[in-house]
């Protein structure tokens, strides 16, 4: 039985896929076989796996994070934008100019499903990583609740405090969805808390009510070194280098310092609970 | 009654005094006051709206005009002149002087028409809206003025008296074409370290205090007290007061505490609009949820929304926005598109600010289609370097290194280079600092690009900035991907070096030397090139900073230059950008907004 989890997120750039990578690692430390996926995903920054196919930068940190190098199956679709609206999609780490973007209906599901069932077969565990938000009213959305029922995964949903309006967020993001979506939220996180994170208490409480789920826990914002596959992550702060070495083991190093403060934070228990289909 | 008419009459034949320094009574209004109208053309005028019958020493009814402002403000004052202009003021019954005093009214009201900008998260462009529409309204001949009541940098400004406000309300205020005092920002917090910040009211500095009590002690006994006295001001000042909020309105864990947001809207009883950044996906999400998370008294004051920052095509948000304005039953008056300025923001000025200097300063030239920017990680991670993404032109002055980075499409960046006058730059430095490009910034530094068959854009032949002597072909529709391990060819160590290629075209290069050797796919061979004497290096090579090898040449290289620092400008210089582009962000903004709709909101006429 291999089991998933999904984390989704109210905007794009809340750490979730740092936040996945740390998920991979808690449970590759603890002897598990595990794997990354996410179904699409749109970045520039992309990765070279060792037979020479592209997938996002992500996946690959976070496979290392696995103890594994990255295969293609872990991202079969990425979106590298062009410009003048146009993309280059890459499938199954190959670039494909016939390509198009399609709904749950079209062509898109079963190459999902081969690279899922591919990882599914290898795996104990699947952390599995959506993509921007899965609110957006004006698209048809494939990477972040279509999957998640597709692969039968809870969802947890990640909210953002550095900008302000976490609450706000979680509670929108959570409202937009349908009802059988609303259905698969299983839980929240609030990400990159600076200061006393008792001050939120009366927010939480009201937020654990309007969405049924329970939260997780409250992380503080550690500005470590990460591959960011965000433009809009560029030029911000970063620390927990030293000169000399290879980056990827500064990002790994960096990944266990951020887990060791993680594991304080998030009730972890409590999501391998839900990961096992609990409540 | 008789002696207060002659003084009326011979202050119009002064004409517009401006503020009367000399005067020992100055300022008995207000700071910066027009004195010109020291008996007031008007009086009595008994409008209740300015001033108050009181009881005189001798026990008789006198109208007072200690309270009123507005004849002494200079709009007010140099209008009433004009107004007045070859009449014969002292045989003017009083009804048509009111009559006068009325058509001022319906510019300069005697009590401003307020709106309050909030934001769905801090850094939703609130800043720059509020200074659009300070010049906006500027421009239909009303005196405006921002307001935040409390805002939180350690970016300030000092005003002409001294006070110390947050520089953004600088920027607003030139944008009002107004001078900048501190009833713009009466509260400023300066972040002294975790939790700690110096609190200045008014301008002046109050104490330091951590965030209890701020919020437990000061707040609570001092925050209306200022929030009403600078409203006031304000409000007797000027004909519009565009207000911003700070971050969020619905933190729902602190909204008791909270002044900058509702409670300062509801004290100036402003009507309030919304603005979301789009940027990061979930706008209609955080509009849905900011309004229906408060309480229903608070949503009623919301009134409409903005969206802020769209790139791509705004029709693609009409089914949306539909549904948004159906569900929150309030118009969304425009889609802003995403805007390129040099205009400082307030969160990216703390950010250029940052309070550790490094030695070297590597700039990257952030290409629309940048890619791979995880590669400049590790150069970020080094002490002595700090990454600097360039804009424009302007931020490359300094800089000890310059990177071409890696881009999605070669030829559209190239040409958007050129566009942008980055060439000239590229140009000055070739020589005096190192250049290196990664992949298409690679592509770049070569004499051309050749797409004969338009595999990434319809130009033919491109010529590239020639600091190297490659020529790039994108023959077919091919992609190279390869891991790649090998050497510097100028390390005589030969230590590792690894990488990988993503990239369309191939380089053909006879000229230079190649800058690396590698093993890609079981083969040998060479990639890259350099001219050593000019310090020009480019390579295919993603991840080529992983390893210390390249940070050594890229440090040895800055180490061994000899410069001077660029200047940054005159003064003159940085307010000619500033004006040049509140006129691009105010026309950005006219175009893009309903503000007819904004207008009736506010309750200001065109």
């Amino acid at each position: 039985m291999t089991y998933n989890i999904m984390l989704q997120s109210t905007l794009s750039g809340s750490g979730k896929s740092l936040i996945a990578a740390a998920i991979c690692r808690y449970f590759h430390k603890r002897g598990y076989e595990v794997s990354p996926f996410k179904s699409l995903n749109i970045s520039l920054n992309s990765y070279i796996t060792p037979d020479g196919r592209e997938i996002g930068m992500s996946q690959a940190f976070q496979s290392w994070a696995c103890g594994k190098e990255p295969c293609h199956q872990m991202n079969p679709i990425l979106l590298k934008a062009t410009g003048n609206r146009a993309s280059q999609a890459i499938v199954n780490g190959v670039p494909r100019k016939e390509f198009e973007r399609h709904g749950k209906e079209g062509p898109v599901t079963p190459i999902l499903e081969r690279a899922y069932r591919y990882l599914e077969e290898r795996n104990d565990i699947i952390v599995i990583e959506g993509s921007g938000t899965p609110s957006e009213i004006n698209l048809n959305d494939i990477a972040n609740m279509n999957t998640a029922e597709l692969f039968k995964s809870p969802v947890i949903l990640i909210g953002d405090i550095d900008t302000g309006g976490v609450f706000a967020g979680l509670y929108g993001t959570y409202q937009l969805l349908s009802e059988e979506h609303k259905r698969l939220i299983k839980g929240y996180i609030i990400n990159k808390f600076r200061g006393d994170p008792s001050i939120l208490g009366s927010g939480i409480t009201r937020l654990e009510k309007e969405l049924k789920a329970p939260c997780l826990g409250v992380m503080t914002y550690q500005c470590y070194s990460f591959p960011e596959e965000d433009s809009l992550s560029m030029g911000g702060p970063q620390r927990g280098g030293s000169p000399g070495g290879d980056v990827r083991d500064i990002w790994l190093r960096n990944l266990d310092t951020f887990l060791e403060t993680m594991e304080k934070e998030i009730k972890f228990d409590q999501l391998e609970n839900i990961m096992r289909g609990g409540v | 009654m008789e002696s207060i008419k002659k003084k009326v009459i011979s202050q119009f034949r002064r004409g517009a005094i401006d503020s009367n320094l000399e005067c020992s009574y100055y300022p008995c209004h207000f700071y910066d006051q027009n004195c010109t109208h020291c008996f007031c053309p008007f009086y009595p005028c008994e409008d209740e709206e300015l001033g108050t019958y009181i009881t005189g020493r001798t026990g008789k009814r006198v109208w007072s005009c200690q309270q009123c402002y507005w004849i002494h403000r200079d709009d007010v004052a140099k209008e009433c002149i004009g107004r007045f202009d070859g009449k014969d003021w002292g045989s003017m019954p009083m009804d048509d002087r009111l009559k006068i005093k009325a058509e001022i009214e319906q510019m300069h009201f005697k009590s401003a028409r307020p709106l309050m900008v909030l934001g769905t998260t801090s850094g939703a462009g609130k800043s720059l809206i509020v200074a659009a529409l300070c010049r906006i309204f500027s421009d239909m001949g009303y005196t405006v003025t921002p307001y935040k009541s409390q805002n939180m940098s350690l970016n300030s400004f000092v005003t002409k008296r001294g006070e110390e406000i947050a520089r953004i309300q600088d920027l607003q205020a030139r944008a009002a074409r107004v001078e900048p005092r501190s009833q713009m920002n009466p509260i400023l917090l300066k972040p002294l370290r975790d939790d700690v910040s110096q609190v200045i009211v008014y301008g002046v500095p109050y104490g330091d205090m951590d965030v209890g009590t701020y919020y437990n002690e000061f707040i609570p006994a001092k925050g209306n007290d200022i929030l009403r006295s600078s409203l006031k001001f304000l409000a007797k000042t000027n004909d519009i007061i565009i207000m911003e909020g700070a971050g969020s309105p619905a933190e729902i864990n602190i909204s008791e505490f909270e002044i900058a947001n509702l409670k300062a809207a509801e004290v100036a009883d402003a009507p309030c609009i919304l603005v979301v950044n789009i940027e990061r996906g979930g706008a209609f999400a955080y509009l849905y949820g900011t309004v229906r998370i408060l309480d229903e008294g608070s949503q009623k004051m919301i009134k409409g929304a903005i969206i802020n920052n769209m790139r791509g095509d705004p029709d693609s948000l009409s089914t949306g926005i539909r549904e948004i304005e159906k569900m929150l039953d309030m118009p969304v008056l425009g889609i802003v598109p995403h805007l390129d300025l040099d205009l400082p923001s307030e969160d990216s000025m703390d950010i250029r600010d940052s309070p550790t200097p490094s030695r070297f300063t590597v700039g990257v030239v952030r290409l629309p289609r940048i890619s791979n920017f995880t590669d400049f990680d590790a150069l970020n991670l080094m002490e002595d370097i700090k990454v600097r993404y360039i804009n424009a032109p302007s931020d490359a002055s300094g800089v000890d290194a310059l990177i071409l980075p890696g881009t999605k499409s070669t030829i559209e960046d190239l040409i958007w280079l050129r566009e942008k006058g980055f060439e000239k730059v590229i140009r000055e430095l070739h020589g005096k600092v190192p250049i290196f490009g990664i992949c298409g910034g690679y592509q770049m530094l070569g004499k051309s690009i050749i797409d004969i068959n338009s595999i990434e854009s319809d130009t033919k032949e491109t010529e590239g900035l020639g600091l190297l002597n490659g020529v790039t072909y994108f023959d077919k529709y091919e992609k190279s991907t390869a891991q790649v391990e090998g050497h510097l060819q100028l390390d005589p160590l030969k230590r590792r070096i690894r990488g990988y290629e993503i990239h369309m075209g191939q380089t053909e290069n006879k000229l230079d030397p190649p800058l690396n050797r590698i093993r890609a796919k079981g083969k040998n061979r060479e990639d890259g090139a350099y001219d050593a004497d000019m310090k020009v290096y480019g390579t295919y090579l993603h991840g080529f900073f992983d390893l210390p090898p390249a940070r050594d040449l890229l440090l040895s290289l800055m180490g061994s230059t000899e410069r001077e620092k660029g200047e940054d400008g005159d003064e003159g210089e940085y307010d000619d950008i500033v004006e040049r582009n509140l006129g691009y962000l105010a026309d950005a903004i006219r175009a893009s907004i309903d503000l007819e709709s904004l207008r009736k909101i506010m309750g200001v006429r065109p």
